[in-house]
């Protein structure tokens, strides 16, 4: 049969049909095929992915925007053992690169491949981009000698692969560790936030974290689901005042002799804390380091977790109260014979002597505990019980930091309530409180009467939007006139002790506290709390400082060893908060 | 019996002129062939057509879901570097290293009593950092992947029919 005979479009059709049979034929092969059970469940198998959605951790920033913890980009190195050419490649080129043992690397390079267990081994984590780049020149070094690893006398890093992840850093190492708390990183899947602001704040911090399975099949595509980045926080604390305060805090710990310290700066107005430094510090980017640092029961952040008997700066919350109470006034007198009687117990003054006649600054200005006394007993317990509920003593503050205690205030009534706590209490002994607690219930007199909430969170972004935090006045325990009248009070005693607490240029109100520590149920006037709490402009306070030195060898006396720390913060926080000294300021107000 | 010969003699004769009336229209042969081949190969060049219009469409689709997929596995990576970048930013200007680049530059830190204060008319001091936008403003939640990208050709068809025959059903109520 000649083909020149056969028309061409009948040459075309046959072509065509033949074309269109052997699609079908193939469909046909496709569905019948020996391997279409295999085929299936390979579909099944690797059809979908399981992955693991996790957020970005949220970053921490101080007021001004400082990234106090963020996210940086390190490597999971691993094995894809299909691919391993040459094991001791990998575990020479890993040795050298990133420390890691030979022969533990070797023997997992090694594994057999099964499709069933062995797949994948990870080898190294948290290796930084530097070491991945070195680690990745050499591969491709390898790879040009040896080209798809075919000779095995040759290296090659194939199968060896790298996969970037992140891991929480702290850029300012030890600055607010205390207030930051830690985030344990290296537990890639049980990580959690622990102290401070990592703690309390970790559900925000962390978003969400789910399994999600997604279908590789790109017909059935979708929304790859994203997990959005975990809320970042704004805290209350500036940087430089938090770097000077612990500057600070460091130095006297050191020069007094002290077994550790803590300062507290606090705007009195809103309860934000501008500063909270507290001994021993850490490094966060080493947490595992924790154990070692605080030891023996020492809590992560003193200023929160450490309940200690104040001494004579409680003594401006017996005043306040019996000045509210109208029990007494500024210039009640009263005829210090260096002791008195309470609860069947006799109760001396600090050098144990007597002051003779005194008004109520003189009592504040000496300190004089037997005077306190009597103005406790002239407020009756059940007023100065009432008073100190008020302040908020033996409650906690609800400060956004995790670990807060408190210490529960025996009142009349209670097993542990004895006459004499009236008269021991009243300058700060037998009763014990935080330093935030403390200057939760000082703000009361800074501002008016107000007690404010002290907090750290200043706002937190979610989902691109920033949610300011409101002031908290969580209660009025005294009158705005009561509160007036005690900062003058204080601010004068200041003045005529000449104390060492005060800054030329600047009126400011505080007390020292000197409180001795009970050893062995037995007080030790060898070992003191020495504290100062203070506040200031007088006229318009912007600040509030408590400053806690714990056993203190050059001086036992909180006058001596306290007193001039505040007075050195205040030094700075006047430049680092741009506050003109009084007279310029009023000038300025008074235009 | 005369009359019925002579029926049959015409209707004979009208057989026989019918018969050379359809004999006079019929195709030939060979035309009727290229018709049916012609037909066939028309039929046969519309569904490969479909066919191909749909391997296209579906093409397309996979790979829109490929660059999908690559698009996020790229967004991941400029979240990490973007993230890094931050951390070694926040480290390049940390308190301490600041402190001592000024340091080395000569600068000191000041002396209160050496601060000199300016009234700057209208100035309300340093402000509190803000990172993003107030609450207020509702982001639309509306998916952002085109129904092109998401349906074949069938999927298209029918509902596109389907549109159809609600909009006429919707008509008539």
């Amino acid at each position: 049969m000649n083909l020149k005979n056969i028309p061409r479009y009948k040459i075309l059709a046959v072509l065509l049909t033949a074309f269109s049979v052997l699609i079908f034929l193939q469909m046909i092969r496709i569905q019948t095929s020996t391997s279409v059970e295999y085929l299936d469940e390979w579909a099944e198998k690797y059809g979908v992915e399981v992955r693991t959605i996790q957020s970005e951790r949220g970053y921490i920033y101080d007021r001004w925007g400082h990234l106090l913890a963020g996210n940086k980009e390190v490597y999971e190195v691993g094995v894809e053992l299909q691919f391993v050419k040459n094991p001791s490649a990998i575990a020479a080129a890993l040795s050298s690169l990133l420390g890691t043992d030979y022969a533990k690397v070797l023997a997992e390079a090694s594994t057999p491949y099964d499709p069933g267990s062995s797949v994948y081994i990870t080898l190294a984590d948290f290796v930084t981009s530097e070491q991945i780049t070195e680690i990745s020149n050499l591969k491709d070094q390898y790879e040009k000698g040896n080209p798809l690893g075919e000779d095995p006398a040759l290296p090659s890093l194939r199968g060896l692969t790298w996969t970037a992840h992140l891991q929480r850093i702290y850029p300012e190492h030890t600055l607010a560790s205390n207030v930051l708390g830690f985030y344990t990183y290296y537990d890639r899947d049980e990580g959690a936030g622990y102290f401070g602001v990592e703690e309390k704040y970790n559900e925000l911090l962390a978003g969400i974290k789910q399994e999600v399975l997604i279908s590789l099949d790109p017909y059935e595509m979708q929304e790859i689901p994203t997990a959005p980045a975990g809320a970042s926080l704004i805290l209350t604390l500036d940087r430089e005042i938090q770097r000077t305060v612990e500057n600070i805090l460091d130095q006297a710990v050191k020069a007094n002799g002290a077994e550790n310290g803590t300062i507290i700066v606090m705007n009195p107005k809103n309860g934000e804390i501008l500063a909270m430094a507290s001994t021993p510090r850490m490094d966060l980017n080493t947490y595992w380091e924790a154990d070692n640092i605080f030891t023996d029961g020492t809590p992560f952040n003193k200023a929160v977790s450490q309940v200690y008997e104040p001494g004579s700066i409680f003594k401006i919350l017996t005043m306040a109260s019996a000045l509210d109470a109208g029990a007494v006034t500024p210039d009640t007198p009263f005829n210090d014979t260096g002791s008195i009687n309470v609860g069947g117990t006799t109760i001396f003054n600090w050098d144990r002597g007597a002051w003779g006649e005194q008004d109520m600054i003189g009592c504040m200005q000496h300190s004089l505990n037997v005077c306190l006394a009597w103005v406790a007993t002239e407020l009756g317990p059940t007023a100065f019980y009432d008073y100190l509920n008020r302040f908020g003593i033996g409650h906690r503050t609800n400060i956004d930091l995790a670990g807060e205690e408190v210490y529960p205030l025996s009142v009349p009534g209670d097993p542990m309530w004895y006459p004499v706590n009236l008269g021991t209490n009243s300058f700060g002994q037998g009763v014990a409180v935080t330093p935030i607690q403390m200057l939760m219930a000082a703000s009361s007199i800074a501002n008016d009467g107000k007690m404010v909430a002290p907090h750290i969170l200043q706002a937190y972004i979610q989902n691109g939007q920033q949610y300011n935090t409101t002031t908290q006045v969580v209660g009025m325990p005294i009158s705005e006139k009561t509160a007036d009248t005690l900062t003058q009070m204080l601010a004068t005693s200041l003045e005529q002790e000449a104390s060492d607490a005060l800054v030329e240029g600047y009126r400011v109100a505080g007390k020292t506290g000197t409180a001795e520590i009970a050893v062995n149920g037995q007080y030790s006037s060898n070992a003191t709390n020495a504290s100062f709490v203070g506040w200031g402009p007088v006229d318009d306070p912007q600040f509030m400082v408590y400053v806690w030195l714990e056993k203190p060898q050059s001086s036992i006396w909180g006058s001596v060893v306290a007193a001039p720390v505040f007075r050195d913060v205040v030094k700075e926080l006047v430049v680092l908060m741009n506050i003109p000294p009084d007279d310029i300021r009023l000038s300025i107000k008074g235009k | 019996m005369t009359e019925s010969r002579e029926r049959t003699t015409r209707r004979r004769e009208r057989a026989r002129s019918k018969g050379w009336l359809t004999q006079a229209f019929k195709q030939a042969p060979w035309r009727i062939q290229v018709q049916s081949v012609g037909l066939f190969l028309a039929a046969l060049v519309v569904v490969l057509i479909v066919a191909g219009v749909y391997l296209s469409i579906s093409g397309q689709a996979a790979a829109a879901g490929v660059g999908a997929y690559q698009l996020n596995f790229q967004r991941q990576n400029l979240e990490r570097q973007i993230a890094d970048r931050k951390a070694q930013i926040a480290i390049l200007t940390s308190a301490s290293t600041m402190e001592q680049r000024a340091s080395e530059m000569g600068f000191e830190r000041i002396d209160p009593s050496q601060a000199v204060y300016v009234v700057v008319p209208g100035y309300a001091g340093k402000q509190s950092v803000v990172l993003a936008p107030p609450p207020g403003i509702v982001e639309s939640q509306q998916v952002m992947i085109k129904s092109a990208y998401r349906q074949s050709l069938w999927d298209w068809l029918f509902s596109g029919i389907n549109r159809l025959s609600d909009s006429t059903r919707g008509g008539n109520e």
